[in-house]
């Protein structure tokens, strides 16, 4: 016998991989949509006539998130203008591909689109880097340098706020990778739903208690057009553990992605721990813990033919810089250029928020 | 999409081979003389040296925490294996006339024999009891073995704990032995059975140690079991609760704390302690010997935090020093706590958190509660009456706790084991049931009130 929908008296699909309850399609998507509603509106993520920056991979995640955040902000008239906003890494037969992708997305949505690269930005493709470090710290630079052209990019834009497609299995993820590696100052703040409220750019993550599988499922059955192929450069074998370790969790017990998320959120970090103060970066004015900020010195190893620095430890940094050998000259001129073009409009943007 | 974070060193540290090759022999990192076992790394020891660092290790333990009075009565878990076997004996060392910085405070020791959720018939338990109560009689302290059955009693029939001399036979009531017998078949998953026998364990501690006049329980956990719980206990809901599950003192009782005396020695130090004394810890099966390594939250959790070890020896260490930078949030006396764990509650969440959006998904998919979207409180159904049917007599014939009613008194951790159970009618520890129905109606009072109470 067939069985039925939970909700309707329809025939059912589907077995929620969050709930277990079995369900047709539209009960489904209409579950999935409320659910990423409820969370909107529960954590106040946007402000009527904001300006949002979806950022957009062409990957499943981001592809449903646009998908998801146009269709609610019809229906439930957020009064957001939603733009993509695409970070070319310079991959070669991962990112080009991808970023067709979202260009059809750009096209079935229609919506706005900019991309940004880390060739114009810092004058480096990920392929040129990998040449330079080789394939062993090179998931290092790609990750400092998104975090920074996603900003850049959203500041070019004027945009209010980013939102990124994280969703509730990589929030767990992280929450076990901060605990084996240790960091507490990213422990406290990776379950935040917003972050970088204070000074940067609000960065939000609509998709925190959604669960992979669904976001798959939701995509599967809509029948949405993403890009699902692996980094060539990536297999990051570390992070590699503990997403195996949630996997191998989530089939033992279905809710321990949310119970992880809950451990996160439930945390207290003692008071008389020393957290890293959040300053701005000597060189760019970007926020950072340090006095520059690690974009720049891996930018600088780069440009010297050091590509180890900022890969090690800090105070080897501040060796050769008190010997004179890094920070001495003007830089890449384009990214001095690029920088000092968006410390104006992040003034710009602070006396927009002002109002 | 890449999942790499801004910042994020991405491979840490791998094992290094060192400075020497295989097979050659090393000096003591200490005295220079041929060493015997490699603590980490290029820590080497000899025999000598690595037991002073052992015993150093655990009076630094007593000295730094100066939490234990001199004179002062302390309970001593014993289960037989390999950290029980090291810490009974770093005790015995610590208290012989010779001991340099004595250790000045009275044991006495107990063991809780779990055959019952091991399924072991009548002979193995006592057998085990009989090998638990030769070593324990050996050591010269004074001893006693109860048994888990012992938990089903009502609170105040456990008013004495003595201590024995010779071991007869188990004392369980076969009464007792039935009610534990349904409580565990009723729990459906290895890993909710893991964490009930955990809380089962120590709630019986607390109460033997009560009973007996003690206000500290000394546990044997390693700080490589630690690190493992750490984890695990994150994969089931309980952050706000790793400072107690995981720090030197588990301070959630406001009467007696449990004490982790040789959470600062690895699994490994602990093995080489026992074998360069030829102490030799029993072998006793576990819930989850010879179970696949994904038979429960726990055991996945062990096979892969040994995995990472093995990879890099700074893992267990690297978890473990998480841990300790974490504190609990508002611990005065008054706080609501968990009925069964006794933790403080970690379920008053605001609107955007995993809790409620995990309830609003439950609500979502299933018709018959779409009333309870929301909050976290789901239980507001009427309170049956006596039948006048105006409701006017304000009472119930029978208090049944329902799972809804009990997992509002309930800490998230605890209310994921009750999910796993098919039912917690009558099946819980009377004390627990008492203490939870006790809970609920005083919950039901303060939201009566809860119009006119002013915020603290």
């Amino acid at each position: 016998m067939p069985v039925k929908c939970g909700l309707c008296e329809k025939k059912a699909i589907l077995k929620r991989p969050k709930t277990g309850d079995a369900l047709c399609k539209d009960c489904f998507f209409w579950a999935f949509e409320e659910e990423v509603h409820k969370t909107i509106i529960d954590a106040n993520l946007f402000s009527p006539g904001e300006v949002v920056a979806i950022g957009a991979s062409g990957g499943k995640d981001s592809t449903v998130l646009a998908y998801t955040l146009k269709t609610l902000n019809e229906r439930y008239d957020y009064k957001l203008d939603l733009i993509l906003l695409s970070v070319d890494e310079g991959i070669t037969g991962y990112r080009d591909d991808s970023l067709e992708t979202v260009k059809r997305n750009q096209q079935q949505y229609e919506l706005p689109l900019k991309i940004i690269s880390y060739k114009e930005l810092y004058g480096w493709t990920m392929d040129d880097i990998v040449k330079q470090v080789g394939l062993k710290n090179n998931c290092t630079f790609c990750g400092v340098f998104r975090r920074q052209a996603l900003d850049r990019g959203a500041m070019l834009l004027k945009v209010d706020k980013i939102v990124t497609g994280h969703n509730a299995d990589d929030i767990a993820e992280t929450v076990i990778m901060n605990i084996l590696r240790g960091d507490i100052a990213r422990l406290k703040r990776c379950t935040a739903i917003t972050t970088g409220a204070d000074g940067a750019l609000p960065r939000c993550k609509p998709f925190k208690y959604t669960y992979e599988k669904e976001i798959v499922m939701y995509a599967y059955f809509k029948k949405l057009d993403y890009f699902s192929t692996e980094c060539i450069y990536s297999p990051n074998a570390y992070r590699g553990h503990a997403r195996t370790y949630i996997k191998d969790l989530e089939a033992i017990r279905p809710s321990s992605i949310i119970d992880i998320i809950h451990s996160g959120e439930c945390m207290a970090v003692k008071k008389e721990v020393k957290l890293p103060v959040q300053g701005t970066c000597s060189r760019c004015g970007y926020i950072s813990s340090q006095e520059v900020c690690k974009a720049c010195v891996l930018l600088e190893g780069l440009n010297k033919g050091l590509p180890k620095l900022g890969i090690g430890k800090p105070h080897k940094v501040k060796k050769l810089e008190a010997q004179g050998k890094i920070f001495t000259d003007t830089k890449n001129p384009k990214f001095v250029e690029n920088r000092d073009a968006d410390k104006g409009s992040m003034a710009n943007n602070a006396a927009a928020l002002d109002f | 999409m890449c999942s790499v974070q801004d910042g994020e060193d991405v491979i840490p540290e791998r094992k290094k081979t060192g400075k020497f090759t295989e097979g050659e022999r090393r000096p003591c990192m200490k005295c220079g003389e041929s060493a015997a076992v490699i603590i980490r790394v290029n820590d080497a020891f000899c025999r000598g040296c690595f037991l002073t660092y052992c015993t150093h290790k655990f009076r630094s333990a007593f000295g730094k925490s100066k939490l234990i009075r001199d004179g002062e009565k302390v309970l001593v878990a014993f289960s037989g294996g390999q950290s029980s076997t090291a810490l009974l004996h770093l005790i015995q060392e610590g208290l012989s006339e010779r001991a340099q910085k004595k250790l000045r405070f009275i044991p006495s020791f107990v063991f809780i024999d779990e055959g019952a959720v091991l399924n072991q018939t009548q002979e193995e338990r006592s057998e085990t009891c009989q090998q638990v109560a030769a070593l324990l009689q050996q050591s010269g302290f004074p001893w006693n073995i109860i048994s888990l059955e012992k938990i089903m009693q009502e609170s105040n029939s456990l008013e004495k704990f003595e201590l024995s001399e010779q071991f007869e036979s188990l004392h369980v009531s076969e009464k007792d032995q039935e009610e534990l017998k349904s409580l565990w078949n009723s729990v459906k998953t290895l890993s909710a059975k893991e964490e009930m026998i955990r809380t089962l364990r120590s709630r019986l501690l607390v109460s033997i140690a009560t009973a007996g006049g003690y206000s500290k329980v000394l546990v044997g956990d390693t700080g490589t079991k630690l690190s493992i719980r750490l984890l695990s206990d994150v994969a089931q809901g309980r952050g706000m609760h790793l400072p107690f599950e995981t720090g030197f003192a588990d301070c959630r009782h406001p009467e007696m704390k449990i004490v982790r005396p040789v959470r600062d020695f690895t699994a490994k130090e602990v093995a080489m302690y026992n074998a360069f004394h030829n102490l030799q810890p029993l072998v006793l099966p576990a819930l989850t010997t010879k179970a696949a390594s994904n038979a429960s939250i726990e055991r996945l959790t062990e096979t892969f935090v040994t995995g990472l070890q093995a990879d890099f020896p700074s893992t267990v260490s690297t978890i473990f020093r998480t841990g300790e930078k974490l504190s609990v949030e508002d611990m005065d006396s008054e706080v609501d706590r968990c009925q069964f764990c006794q933790a403080p509650l970690d379920t008053n969440v605001p609107a955007s958190s995993a809790l409620n959006a995990t309830l609003f998904s439950q609500s979502l998919s299933q018709k018959s509660s779409t009333s309870t979207i929301g909050g976290a409180s789901n239980c507001d159904k009427t309170d049956s009456c006596c039948g006048e049917g105006d409701g006017s007599c304000q009472t119930q014939k029978d208090f049944r706790l329902t799972k809804e009613d009990l997992a509002d008194v309930l800490c998230y951790g605890c209310r994921l084991v009750i999910k796993d159970m098919n039912s917690v009618d009558d099946l819980l520890p009377a004390n627990v049931l008492q203490s939870a129905a006790a809970a609920v109606r005083r919950k039901k009072m303060k939201d009566e009130i809860q119009d006119f109470l002013l915020p603290s």
